[in-house]
């Protein structure tokens, strides 16, 4: 290059560089990542306050501290001054500070408009068209609540009785089929099980480390019976099919092909009365000749649990002090009874029936509110008969549907009948603190305040081996336009003239407390909970094996592979979705990018030619079809494919909504022989590499 | 650049007891929420999800029926050697204050990642976008930790501002804040963990119960060989699980490095 060459090349170069952005981007790039940075939330300062309540959004009603800094809640740390939950969290409890302030959060009242768009309304204009609809309505009135051990539901109930109406239910749940079962076996309270005491627990089907009842309290008990580095002084005998968390924490796995349980518990009866064991009661010998035939040989093909393994549950339990049987359902709703029937049969056996470590006969919640349906009565309604007989058009239709704290068209078999009851509702109301599917599809949506906003309860919850009675306090203002659902129900009673002998919240909960004896002035100023000492006489319980007979021939699911559904408490609950900050707690063997993760073990996986990674599309016998990626993994039975709770969301915010399938949609609803009661099977399905 | 290995009167430490692990996330969430760590829209995407802690699955390996599984929660291990803070450029992350946990100063990091290259355990988490809390979210961050900036890294910190408030209220009370009793400082996952499977102490005070912990023959750490010298052990009576602590050779035992350590 000569010497005019290289002055050419520079020249152009420095023009070159000046006109191009690269100078600027530089320059711009320089300013932007030295400097603070001002779109980056800044921390609120002020003073911290530690305040203890407990938790209405986590069914275990965790016990726990909501620290507010100047009067917001920041975080939820647990109570270790709960006598309950002994300061246990569960992922949902820990995520409910940020849950309360979640995108999902319902602001303000919304009506739908003509349009089908909602609109906000004012909380007068809210008032008023209930007020209206509901003089409507006449007697034409339907309430469902998805939140049992609130007495906010006595106000509901009492209302719809003046009315005139007693379609009030509660939405399926675990205690359902429990309390069917406990009644079939002479039990006259309400079933209860005192874990923390018993030396040997086998929880069939119920994941009682992850789901199943009061799971901060089992969790407790867990801890204390399991000493870090130690012996443990609890044997914890899972069985399930999918090795999940409670199967982590437990000494021993029963691999249970799904909807077999009771066989399973019909095996270990077998074994316990060839060893001895025979607690007597009515019916012992027919029950005796009528498991005498399920063999550990018979049991194994059945359940697909190996003889061995299931001699070895059946020896665990003979040989502990204090064994304790649970059944549960993995679901947590929609289970059957027949398991339960089995477990107080096997319980019966051991003598672990009113004694420590043992099922208990607890007294149910007694209603304060006037003209209220007492609990034991709500507890026996089934809500999908009333929703599936609205939808084939043997009931009328309710004129007005009111849905509290629940999100049945996402938590219900799609076969449930509760979206042709909605569409056929003459109004239909959402009172929820999160914008659910159930709320999408309500002519009126109202901001529900949260547990830690306003005065509420958590009465015994299902599982509990005590009474116990918590009181809700408002330790924080509710959010946005958000207001208490109890003072909403009683201010409408008292605006329609109903009577409910209540004139606020606090003056239901110290009607409660007082009844239990308990301290209300400690527990409203300083968020105790008591923990009250009533017993019950003993039930005359009987071995019901007629009633066992019947459920046990519940037909098996039919279709290539069984569906093993897993519910953890870090998806949420049907009304909640996933918390956001609890998105990450989310695996990728559950959820991968918009699509569930299907788990099988190698030999399904051989069986169906696929493999970690593929995509695979599973159809149910109800047709519908859901598309997954496998993921292959061992702690799992043959032909049967795990899917977690919980996904498949169309409603709420980003962090839930779009994301996988919803296990529900694979199951249909039927009733079970003997007791009748809906039941959500888990038909088979197949599956095709997509 | 603190390549020496400093001593310390204090070791702050974590005792993992993986059998009693179930797997809740109850400390993920717990962690995330004390020092505001961004929510993720998709949290399955762990490449892209940032956590200070997070938990693992484990497998025994073996087929159905003789499978079993563990979980295995994995803060930042606070090395005592760690490998980090030798190679970072700017000295925003050292190990040099007393209780021997590895700081991280976000603003100081230029975002070389150096850091998280060197990190056996892979603890450390690059902000490759800006936090988000969509909404009204960032109603709820706590006062205690700064929010970081993308173009930076972080990991756990042991909740270190928890161990500044523990100093303050002993010498409020007028005690030695260099001789907390056990339990006066905590993390939020110790806290969280619903199992009670963390402990958390001075490995160094004997008054601490996870200094008779690390002693147990089931106690291991990860990686332990690498020479890293982590302040978190693990302890499993599953031998299965102890070998995943490391990489063996069918021969070779576990235990053996815990006991030298």
């Amino acid at each position: 290059m000569d010497r005019r060459g290289f002055l050419k090349f520079a020249a152009g170069g420095t023009v070159g560089l000046v006109a191009s952005p690269i100078i600027w981007n530089t320059l711009y790039d320089a300013v932007y990542w030295t400097q603070n940075w001002g779109w980056i939330p800044r921390l609120k300062k002020g003073a911290s306050e530690y305040l203890p309540t407990v938790s209405k959004l986590c069914p275990s009603g965790t016990g726990f501290l909501v620290r507010t800094v100047a009067g917001t809640p920041v975080r939820t740390i647990g109570d270790g001054n709960n006598p309950v939950t002994h300061g246990a969290m569960t992922a949902l409890a820990a995520a409910e500070a940020e849950l309360r302030v979640s995108p999902a959060r319902l602001k303000t009242p919304l009506r739908r408009s003509s349009d089908g768009a909602y609109v906000a309304i004012t909380w007068s204009e809210a008032e008023m068209l209930l007020k209206e609809k509901l003089a409507a309505a006449g007697s034409l009135v339907a309430a469902v609540s998805g939140d049992p051990t609130s007495s906010i539901n006595e106000v509901l109930s009492s209302m719809l009785n003046q009315l005139g109406s007693s379609d009030f239910y509660f939405m399926p749940d675990e205690e359902m089929p429990a309390a069917a079962a406990w009644e079939a076996m002479g039990g006259q309270g309400r079933l209860g099980y005192d874990i923390e005491h018993s030396d040997c627990i086998l929880a069939a089907g119920a994941p009682v480390l992850e789901s199943w009842g009061v799971v901060a309290a089992n969790r407790s008990a867990f801890n204390r019976t399991h000493p870090v580095a130690g012996e443990a002084s609890q044997k914890l005998i899972y069985a399930g099919a999918v090795q999940n968390n409670t199967a982590a924490g437990a000494d021993l796995w029963l691999p249970v092909r799904p909807g077999t349980e009771m066989t399973l518990l019909l095996g270990v009866a077998n074994l316990l009365i060839k060893a001895g064991k025979a607690g007597f009661a009515a019916g012992l010998q027919n029950f005796a000749s009528f498991v005498s035939a399920y063999t550990p040989e018979k049991v194994s093909g059945i359940t697909g649990v190996p003889a061995a393994r299931l001699e070895e549950a059946a020896k665990a339990l003979a040989s502990a002090k204090k064994p304790l049987v649970i059944a549960g359902s993995a679901l947590g709703s929609g289970g059957s009874a027949g398991p339960v029937m089995a477990a107080v049969a096997v319980n019966m056996l051991l003598g672990s029936v009113n004694r420590e470590g043992g099922l208990v006969d607890l007294p149910f919640p007694v209603s304060v509110v006037s003209h209220a349906t007492e609990y034991r009565e709500t507890i026996r309604k089934r809500f999908v008969d009333y929703t599936q007989s609205v939808a084939a058009g043997r009931t009328k239709a309710p004129a007005f549907l009111l849905i509290h704290a629940a999100n049945p068209l996402y938590s219900l078999p799609a076969d449930s009948g509760m979206k042709e009851t909605l569409d056929k509702a003459g109004f239909s109301v959402a009172v929820a603190s999160f914008m659910s599917e159930t709320c999408e599809a309500c002519d009126l949506v109202l901001p529900a305040a949260l547990g830690m906003e306003a005065f509420d309860d958590v009465q015994t919850p299902y599982g509990s081996g005590r009474v116990t009675y918590a009181l809700a306090r408002p330790v924080a203002k509710p959010f946005a336009d958000a207001r208490s659902a109890g003072e909403l129900y009683i201010a409408l009673a008292q605006e329609l003239k109903l009577d409910t002998g209540v004139k606020d919240m606090p003056e239901l909960l110290y009607k409660h407390a007082f009844a239990l004896g308990a301290p209300f002035r400690s527990m409203m100023e300083e968020g105790r909970v008591h923990p009250a000492s009533t017993s019950l006489p003993a039930s005359p319980l009987f071995y019901n094996w007629e009633a066992i007979r019947a459920a046990a021939s519940a037909k098996a699911a039919e279709g290539d592979l069984q569906v093993a559904p897993v519910v953890v408490l870090g998806m949420g609950t049907a009304q909640t979705a996933i918390p956001p900050f609890a998105t990450k707690v989310v695996t990728d063997y559950q959820l991968k990018g918009k699509l569930s993760v299907v788990q099988l073990n190698g030999a399904t996986a051989a069986k169906l030619k696929v493999q970690s990674g593929d995509h695979i599309r599973l159809v149910a016998g109800n047709n519908v079809e859901i598309t997954a990626v496998v993921a292959v993994f061992e702690g799992i039975l043959p032909d049967t494919v795990s899917l977690v709770a919980g996904l498949g969301h169309t409603a709420f915010d980003e962090f839930s909504r779009g994301k996988g399938a919803n296990v529900l949609a694979l199951t249909s609803v039927s009733r079970e022989p003997g007791t009748g009661l809906p039941v959500w099977g888990l038909a088979g399905v197949k599956a095709v590499k997509a | 650049m603190s390549s020496e290995v400093k001593e310390f009167k204090i070791r702050w430490g974590m005792v993992i007891d993986i059998d009693k692990c179930t797997g809740c996330g109850a400390c993920m969430v717990a962690c995330q929420a004390e020092n505001n760590v961004a929510p993720a829209v998709d949290g399955s995407n762990k490449l892209r999800s940032l956590n200070w802690l997070t938990v693992f699955r484990l497998s025994n390996h073996k087929p159905f029926p003789d499978h079993e599984v563990a979980y295995l929660p994995r803060p930042c291990m606070q090395c005592g050697k760690p490998s980090c803070v030798s190679v970072c450029p700017v000295i925003a992350t050292d190990k040099r204050e007393e209780g021997g946990i590895v700081s991280q100063i976000p603003p100081r990091c230029i975002g070389c990642r150096y850091c998280m290259a060197s990190c056996p355990y892979h603890a450390r988490y690059f902000n490759w976008y800006d936090p988000k809390w969509p909404g009204d979210l960032a109603q709820a961050l706590t006062p205690d930790v700064s929010t970081r900036m993308r173009g930076v890294v972080e990991k756990c910190s042991f909740c270190h501002h928890r161990f500044m408030k523990a100093q303050e209220a002993a010498v409020a009370k007028g005690q030695d804040p260099m001789n907390l009793p056990d339990g006066a400082y905590i993390t939020a996952c110790t806290e969280a963990c619903p199992n009670g499977a963390i402990t958390f102490g001075d490995l160094n005070n004997p008054t601490h119960k996870v200094h008779e912990l690390i002693k147990s023959p089931y106690a291991f750490r990860l990686l332990e060989r690498l020479g890293t010298d982590p302040q978190v052990y693990y302890i499993s009576k599953r031998e299965w699980v102890r070998r995943e602590g490391d990489n063996y050779l069918e021969h070779e035992k576990t235990g053996e490095a815990t006991k030298q350590g």
